[in-house]
């Protein structure tokens, strides 16, 4: 048995990531500083993190531009750099920063129990970073799992709600299910591949004339209902609802991106590299999630009076049409949808933070009446990240959608689009709703104060969905050099 | 120089935008004092447009080249008089709107960000950007009505919002469908109108574009069946909304139909032309009768509305020289009589607060100016001859005759309808004396009301004693229009149809 060679660079920002949170965890047992020492750390950390990233990015390009791509993978095949991992780890990235902002004043209010948050934060974002990044299914199982179990402990941090606890215990026991779902999954693959790894899945498919593909066909589809799960696509997306309203709002927009940009990175991997021989099967089951998603998402975003519900819903269709981006088979497209879909939705969960206050109360409809007169800046970013997520032209949101059904159509997948463009006017009118009421109701509630740190988030969220629609070209380049391999 | 067509007013959005909230009285009239920079370039650019056809002014910058978008702009005979009816209405919708007192800060900047992108619509040679203005102008607008509108405001624009972001979705498939298809055929992706022009569709997919782009354009015209949500929008609007709304946004129907429809899909428009013809008589006759049994003044001016559009659908699918060019013409006249029409009724509510026709009478005794303006946009609105509805109207008969004469002689009864519905109003409104105490102590218009009619009320005499001014400008983009339709298809105009065949206003 030979040594695997060891290239620390390819996992460095996750080290960093587990780092921080060990220091976070230890600094805290033994000095109990101020929680913003704490925060400091975490910054340390991500700084870190994004930095190696960057050296990672750079070493991907090389290796496209002629250098070889097997320098990209390392540990035995364990996990690669791509362009892809690395744009998808970028995103995970800053969803942490800007969620740990957004949630901020939710971790200080935790008082001592701040830093668990902290480093639960950090140990979820190692945990999802390693698995865009695994080229071997187990691996990927492993990150999906300390991503997943650190994200159940923050649903149920606000334990003296009842709701949290709901939040969290409905969060694990689906979850788990699911989790176990998709490693049955992969032991079915492994039992008709006789491989792990997704570049020898790929050489074994196209190296064999696989007679009967049934074994790894029922795992490919096991897998798909296990992430599918993760990232909340319909029929798969029932907890979401309840774990978007239970959770602690600050928290909750970072956790929602961190499972859709993690379990997307993923299923693209898997389909588009591993298995995209076999795309005549998994297309039109891909295709029907995708379609029923927007449709499900859409619809019964429709009648939610809780306007955490409501962005549940709004991004199971989010899914779907992110989907219809996998179904044309454009990884440039899913990835910029999800890089600003993930930025507006911890956007726009900070608003939601902010309005329901310190106390983390409910986030009825009725609480957003008039909310133009209680706080301006709340009110015009809820709008424009609304509008962003609706995909109305000049944010990036439009800019997202236009790339990944674009892509469904030349790929022949006319139907969809147009199931898509059809649920998205439907989507028009539940954003409109909110946003009616901030502008055109009265509210005689004491103006809110908002924290500087939401403040921060917003400025992101919303700068990024206008400069993004407008000048879309830099990202969109990004994007699209950031190949699998 | 076109951009700064759509910027100017982006412009004066964030120079409105940056005065605080406190120095209320700024805001009004720094708007309309901004919003008259783009009329003077509009004007500039009308005066020094040869009357030729093609695209003059382009201007073409790469959006992202993967995609093939690009910011590409110029103006033709079609959409050059549709730009200055555009800058013309927003100074005088804003001045219109000194009632607006709550939040008139968001009301000024929403009114400029609606003209930028209306402009750009007009203006947009991509259809990608061409859908990225169609799109944008709902937000300002659906904010104009749902806060500044009266009652039954949020629903009337929720409903605004989503008839036409329904028509727009599909056409944005189609979009994609059209720039897909540029692709497979030239192996590079393209949005410019232009190339997009050359697209080889087979006959059926072309006829399901074509339904994609029409429903989009039929919405927004509106054409019956599709036109609930104008009343209802029209009603509830203030003002400067319901100005806007009839004076600029439904032209964004009926110029689309005649930019996109007509040259995109030749083949099949000369297959719609009696669906499409059927459609538009329908909402003459339709909307005429309506109007006559509407209680309500601003109803029944929105219901006209919808029978006026239907002229100039009627014209544009008429197909020939004499009904393009009364389809452009009624464009620009239809925005400035319903435009003033909507500014009279404003007025007169803002004195009343009831727009019910049967609380009016008399009034001619107590405002004898204001009757004087409305009877007289009322005679242009109906198609006196001397005034600018007859021209239009006049030439859209005509042109519809040679290739639909039933359909023609039925719009005719439209014009007779309109004269009816019109002239009652008027009659209920303002003969006989006055029976109520409220409407004796009315005042007449102020130097500021004045001020408004008075340069479309020059307009209404100008075009309509000198169309030349207009028509010598339009008529080579109209004729390029049919001899893009002849070359690419079987079809011929038949005689006299074509500019030269016998007499046909050649615009001197």
């Amino acid at each position: 048995m030979t040594t695997p060679e060891i290239s620390w660079i390819a996992i460095l920002p996750e080290l960093f990531l587990a780092l921080g949170a060990a220091a976070v965890l230890l600094v805290e047992v033994q000095w109990k500083p101020a929680i913003r020492v704490l925060g400091a750390l975490a910054a340390a950390a991500l700084a870190l993190a994004s930095t190696s990233s960057v050296v990672q990015w750079a070493q991907a390009s090389d290796a496209f531009g002629g250098g070889s791509a097997g320098d990209l993978i390392s540990f035995s095949g364990l996990v690669v750099m791509d362009g892809f991992a690395v744009f998808g780890r970028f995103a995970l990235l800053a969803v942490t920063g800007f969620g740990l902002l957004a949630g901020w004043r939710y971790i200080e209010s935790l008082g001592r129990r701040g830093a668990e948050a902290i480093a639960l934060v950090l140990l979820a974002s190692a945990g999802f970073s390693i698995m865009v990044a695994a080229n071997n299914l187990v691996m990927m199982f492993l990150g999906l799992e300390v991503g997943s179990i650190a994200l159940y402990v923050l649903a149920g941090m606000s334990r003296e709600r009842a709701r949290s606890d709901e939040a969290a215990i409905k969060y694990f026991l689906l979850g788990s299910f699911a989790s176990a779902i998709f490693v049955y999954g992969v032991a079915l693959i492994y039992a008709g591949t006789g491989q792990f790894e997704i570049l020898g899945i790929r050489a074994f498919m196209s190296g064999f004339v696989v007679l009967s593909p049934a074994v790894i066909l029922i795992g490919l589809g096991l897998v798909i209902v296990g992430l599918g799960f993760k990232v909340s696509a319909a029929p798969f997306h029932s907890w979401a609802p309840d774990v978007y309203q239970g959770a602690p709002a600050g928290l909750v927009g970072y956790m929602a991106a961190m499972a859709k940009v993690a379990g997307f990175v993923a299923i693209s991997r898997i389909l588009l590299t591993g298995l995209d021989s076999l795309d005549s099967n998994w297309l039109p089951v891909v295709a029907a999630i995708s379609a029923l998603s927007m449709l499900v998402g859409s619809i019964l975003a429709l009648v939610q009076g809780d306007v955490r519900r409501m962005l549940a819903y709004s991004g199971v269709a989010h899914a779907g049409f992110i989907l219809t981006g996998l179904v044309g088979g454009t990884t440039g497209g899913v990835l910029f949808y999800l890089a600003v879909y993930a930025l507006q939705l911890v956007g726009a969960f900070a608003v939601v933070a902010a309005v329901s206050g310190p106390d983390n109360s409910e986030s009825a409809l009725d609480s957003y009446r008039g909310l133009i007169r209680r706080s301006p800046l709340l009110a015009w970013s809820f709008t424009i990240l609304l509008l962003g997520m609706a995909g109305l032209p000049l944010t990036s949101g439009f800019i997202a959608k236009f790339g990944v059904f674009a892509q469904a159509w030349s790929s022949g997948f006319e139907w969809l689009v147009v199931v898509a463009v059809l649920a998205s006017v439907i989507a028009f009118a539940f954003y409109l709703r909110i946003i009616v009421m901030m502008y055109m109701d009265e509210s005689d509630d004491p103006e809110i104060e908002v924290p500087g740190t939401v403040r921060w988030v917003l400025a992101a969220a919303v700068g990024t969905t206008i400069l993004w629609g407008i000048l879309p070209g830099s990202l969109l380049r990004l994007a699209a050099d950031a190949l699998p391999l | 120089m076109l951009t700064w067509l759509i910027l100017l007013p982006v412009v004066g959005a964030i120079a409105v935008g940056v005065i605080p909230r406190a120095r209320k009285e700024l805001h009004l009239p720094l708007g309309i004092t901004l919003s008259v920079l783009p009329l003077g370039l509009a004007m500039y650019l009308f005066y020094v447009f040869e009357p030729v056809p093609g695209y003059q002014f382009t201007e073409l910058h790469s959006w992202y080249e993967p995609w093939g978008i690009a910011w590409s702009l110029g103006v033709d005979g079609i959409s050059m008089p549709m730009v200055v009816l555009t800058t013309l209405l927003v100074p005088i919708a804003l001045g219109a709107s000194a009632s607006i007192t709550d939040r008139a800060k968001e009301f000024v900047v929403y009114t400029l960000l609606l003209e930028a992108g209306m402009i750009g619509v007009f203006l947009s040679l991509d259809l990608f950007l061409f859908f990225v203005f169609f799109e944008v102008i709902l937000i300002p607008m659906y904010f104009i009505i749902g806060i500044w509108g009266s009652e039954r405001r949020v629903y009337a624009a929720m409903k605004f919002f989503i008839y036409t972001a329904f028509g727009s979705a599909l056409m944005l498939a189609g979009i994609i469908a059209l720039a897909v298809t540029h692709g497979q055929q030239f192996g590079t992706v393209s949005f410019a109108l232009a190339d997009l022009m050359n697209v080889e569709l087979g006959g059926g997919s072309e006829r399901w574009l074509f339904a994609a782009f029409a429903l989009a354009f039929a919405i927004k015209v509106p054409l019956f069946p599709l036109h609930t949500w104008l009343p209802d929008a029209h009603t509830e609007a203030p003002t400067a909304g319901s100005v806007l709304l009839a004076g600029v946004l439904l032209k964004l129907g009926t110029y689309g139909l005649m930019r996109f429809n007509l040259s995109l899909f030749p083949e099949a428009s000369v297959d719609a032309v009696w669906i499409m013809g059927i459609l538009a008589v329908i909402g003459i006759v339709y909307g005429a009768a309506v109007a006559i049994v509407q209680p309500d003044l601003k109803k029944l001016v929105a219901y006209s509305s919808v029978s006026h559009l239907g002229f100039i659908v009627l014209g544009t699918f008429a197909l020939t020289s004499g009904g393009l060019q009364g389809a452009v013409i009624q464009n620009v006249n239809h925005g400035i009589t319903t435009g003033a029409l909507f500014l009279l009724v404003g007025m007169i509510y803002e004195r009343r607060h009831t727009k019910k026709i049967a609380d009016f009478g008399g009034l001619q005794k107590v405002m004898p100016v204001y009757a004087g303006f409305f009877l007289f946009m009322i005679f242009a609105s109906i198609g006196l001859p001397g005034l600018n509805g007859f021209v239009g109207e006049f030439l859209v008969l005509i042109g519809s005759y040679t290739t639909l004469p039933a359909l023609a002689i039925i719009a005719a009864a439209g014009v007779i309808l309109a004269a009816i519905y019109l002239l009652w109003a008027y009659e209920r409104v303002f003969t006989g004396v006055p029976d109520r105490e409220e409407n004796e102590v009315l005042s007449d218009l102020s130097v500021r009301e004045l001020s408004l009619l008075a340069p479309l009320a020059a307009l209404v005499l100008v075009l309509g004693l000198y169309p030349g001014i207009l028509l010598d400008k339009i008529v080579p983009s109209t004729e390029a229009v049919l001899d893009h339709i002849e070359a690419t298809t079987d079809y011929q105009v038949p005689t006299p149809g074509r500019l030269g065949d016998v007499f046909v206003a050649e615009g001197d």
